[in-house]
């Protein structure tokens, strides 16, 4: 069995060694092996090649911009989402823009450990999915599945585009695979995580996994509901989520980011601008309640969208 | 500003018999307001002082809407269900209102403050007649309209006909033996659809047509009843067209010339020839062009000049044998006139003191009520009678 976090370390073991442009540079990834020991051993493995970095967001990720110029693809690990705001500037003004302004590419590959997990409060639980995607330039991935954390990350390194890579810190233990994938889905194409005929869920990362539940509890009912894992929000495969929509008629879009104008505000807007005709019911969203995320885990298991609460939304939609 | 009856949601202020100062009784009229169906009372809640009055004539507040205050006695106040605070206040000086300050302890002003809840949706807004975006892309990829869905029953929100419902309406269609519906019959539907989105009521009255059936035998040739009454009509709304103005939006369109059609049955529907300025045609002039159009019309062979652009159709549904109807106007025509069939019935001579036969028709006058009412309508229909029992004059 392989967890979500060792196919997150296996994939930066293989882009080590099967790259020699690739290193690995961010707060305690080297001997310490990263905060969640996502680069466990991996300083050991590729001496010279993971290296730990000051406590600044700022220097880490514009140093890597820089070495990205020089030919280098650097993966860079925040140790928490909600850090790299400090290093905004050099992500969205710098790496961002690089390729349009100078054509030179930008191949730097931004690690967020992203979303809730019980007790991590305001400062550790961020999804910052949305505010990247805002920045033309930015690809923004957020894999849902161990395949895809695996898969995705070896692709985001090896793609010339800046990759803002959101793995989802609740996953990190709580999901496992049998083993690492063989073949992978390209990035920008959605997958149908579970078919059905009612209705539709648009979701991504951990939100996923609770749409899952959420569809099965459904299915006891009588309700066949799909969920559609996005995979990469940046792109955005607009076309897998209107086809479903044709099927089904019914929409709700799940995330477990803020709501304003996030990914299922995204999604909704597409939607409605290029399918409206496909609607049956009004689209309806879910999301993590508009404030900041409290540290209690009963105050945090009421913020954010759950299997329950999203089975109450969507009992609402197949109402209407 | 209370809730004065279903479907009320504002009401305008037409007279405030009262002034700031008086003292009113519980349940008194204090203030007369008009709604879009009546003129009424808003009583008092409670007795006391009017301290402020916050409306203006002829001015239109909502349900719910502060109309003023008044100074109450706590034990009215609670009376009345609201909740009386601790006595003396000394805050009840603030904002310098000196109405508060005498005798804080035992007087209190409070904005009674009716319930918003339980205003009413429109009809339209939800239930069978909401249609989704899906829905109605689907209906218009057949070609089908909202009438054609009268006879399924939703199962989505407030009964709303959803499109799981639809297509599963849709698939048991097929079970059935299905033939192509003609292009007339199409047309007819279209038509009929699209006039009935207005409310039409019909009112009937026996009219004596002795006169008019002697005049027909004396007369060569022989106009047919249906232009009779049409000639009728055309007069009436000669003296007085505004009953078969329409109504668009707040305006009444009057009809610019007195262009009158006629109901002609033909294969699989009607088709309404267009007799024009039949007011200011006489009959006699009008019996040659009349025949000539039934005969086309049959042959579905009209003239272009000789379609549209009427303002009133008359049907004569007497021909089937039928006495009574309420057709549908044309969707561009506020009223249809019908006559039914003729029959002989006993009419009391006061003459003679005795009942003596005479012939008897129905007719209908089926209008847009938005337009007309049956005072209007009842008073044409009467006009058309009295025109009818001087047949020689038309």
């Amino acid at each position: 069995m392989i967890t979500y976090l060792e196919a997150i370390r296996e994939a930066q073991a293989r882009a080590l060694a099967e790259d020699p442009r690739v290193y690995i540079y961010g707060q305690d990834v080297g001997q310490f092996g990263g905060a969640f020991k996502a680069t466990k051993n991996l300083a050991q493995e590729f001496p010279g090649r993971v290296l730990d970095a000051p406590l600044s967001e700022d220097a880490i990720i514009g140093s890597a911009i820089g070495a990205a110029i020089e030919g280098f693809r650097p993966i860079v690990e925040m140790q928490f989402a909600d850090f790299s705001t400090v290093g905004f500037n050099q992500i969205v003004n710098q790496a961002a823009t690089l390729h349009w302004r100078t054509n030179v590419p930008c191949p730097i590959t931004v690690r967020l450990p992203s979303g809730g997990t019980a007790g991590g409060g305001p400062f550790h639980s961020q999804s910052m999915e949305a505010l990247y995607a805002h920045y033309p330039g930015l690809i923004v991935m957020t894999p849902a599945t161990v395949e895809d954390a695996y898969s995705m990350l070896l692709e985001a390194v090896a793609i010339d585009d800046p990759v803002i890579f959101c793995e989802h810190k609740y996953l990190y233990y709580h999901l496992k695979a049998e083993c690492l994938p063989s073949e992978a889905v390209p990035t920008g194409k959605a997958r149908i995580a579970r078919a059905g005929r009612d209705a539709t869920i648009v979701t991504y990362s951990a939100m996923l996994h609770e749409s899952l539940a959420c569809a099965e509890d459904l299915a006891g009912e009588g309700w066949d509901i799909e969920v559609i894992d996005l995979r990469s929000i940046k792109p955005l495969d607009t076309d897998t989520v209107l086809a479903s929509v044709a099927r089904t008629g019914r929409l709700l879009a799940v995330g477990e980011a803020w709501p304003w104008g996030g990914v299922t505000a995204e999604v909704i807007a597409r939607v409605a601008t290029e399918g409206f005709d496909l609607l049956d019911a009004p689209p309806q969203r879910l999301n993590a309640r508009d404030t900041p995320i409290p540290f209690h885990p009963n105050l945090w298991g009421t913020h954010r969208p759950t299997a329950r609460t999203i089975g109450a939304r969507m009992r609402d939609l197949l109402r209407l | 500003m209370p809730q004065l009856g279903e479907s009320i949601a504002e009401a305008t202020v037409v007279s405030i018999p009262f002034n700031v100062g008086d003292i009113v009784d519980s349940d008194q009229d204090v203030l007369d307001v008009e709604t879009n169906k009546a003129t009424m009372g808003v009583t008092a809640p409670c007795s006391g002082r009017i301290v402020e009055l916050s409306v203006e004539l002829q001015h239109s507040y909502p349900v719910g809407a502060t109309l003023g205050f008044l100074e109450v006695t706590n034990e009215e106040a609670i009376r009345a269900g609201l909740d009386v605070p601790a006595p003396a206040e000394p805050t009840a000086e603030r904002n310098g209102e000196t109405r508060h300050a005498e005798a804080p302890a035992e007087k209190k002003t409070y904005g009674v403050q009716p319930t918003l809840r339980g205003l009413p949706v429109p009809a339209h807004a939800s239930g069978a007649s909401y249609m989704s975006p899906r829905m109605r892309a689907r209906m218009n990829e057949l070609g089908l309209h909202a009438a054609d869905l009268a006879g399924v029953a939703g199962s989505g929100a407030a009964g709303r006909v959803t499109v799981e419902d639809f297509e599963k309406f849709l698939s048991q269609l097929e079970n059935h033996k299905l033939s192509p519906a003609s292009s007339m019959r199409v047309a007819v539907a279209d038509a009929m659809r699209r006039s009935w989105t207005r409310p039409i009521a019909t009112v009937g009255m026996p009219v004596r047509i002795d006169a008019m059936l002697a005049h027909r035998k004396t007369s060569d040739p022989k106009p047919g009843p249906a232009l009779y009454a049409l000639r009728a009509l055309a007069v009436a709304l000669g003296e007085n067209s505004a009953p078969a103005g329409r109504l668009v939006g707040e305006k009444i369109v009057h009809p610019l010339a007195i262009d009158v059609g006629f109901a002609v049955e033909a294969e699989d529907g009607v088709l309404v020839p267009v007799l024009r300025h039949a007011d200011r045609t006489p009959l006699a002039q009008m019996a040659n062009r009349y025949n000539e159009l039934v005969e086309l019309a049959r042959q579905r062979r009209l003239p272009a000049n000789a379609q549209g652009g009427s303002i009133a159709t008359v049907t004569n549904f007497g021909t089937f044998g039928l006495e009574w109807a309420t057709p549908i106007p044309l969707p561009e025509q506020t009223m249809v006139l019908g006559m039914g069939a003729g029959r002989i019935v006993p009419n009391w001579d006061k003459e003679k003191g005795q009942f003596l036969p005479v012939t008897e028709a129905h007719f209908t006058l089926s209008f847009d009520h938005r337009v007309l009412d049956g005072g209007g309508a009842g008073r044409l229909l009467q006009r058309i009678a009295s025109l009818l029992q001087d047949p020689g004059s038309l």
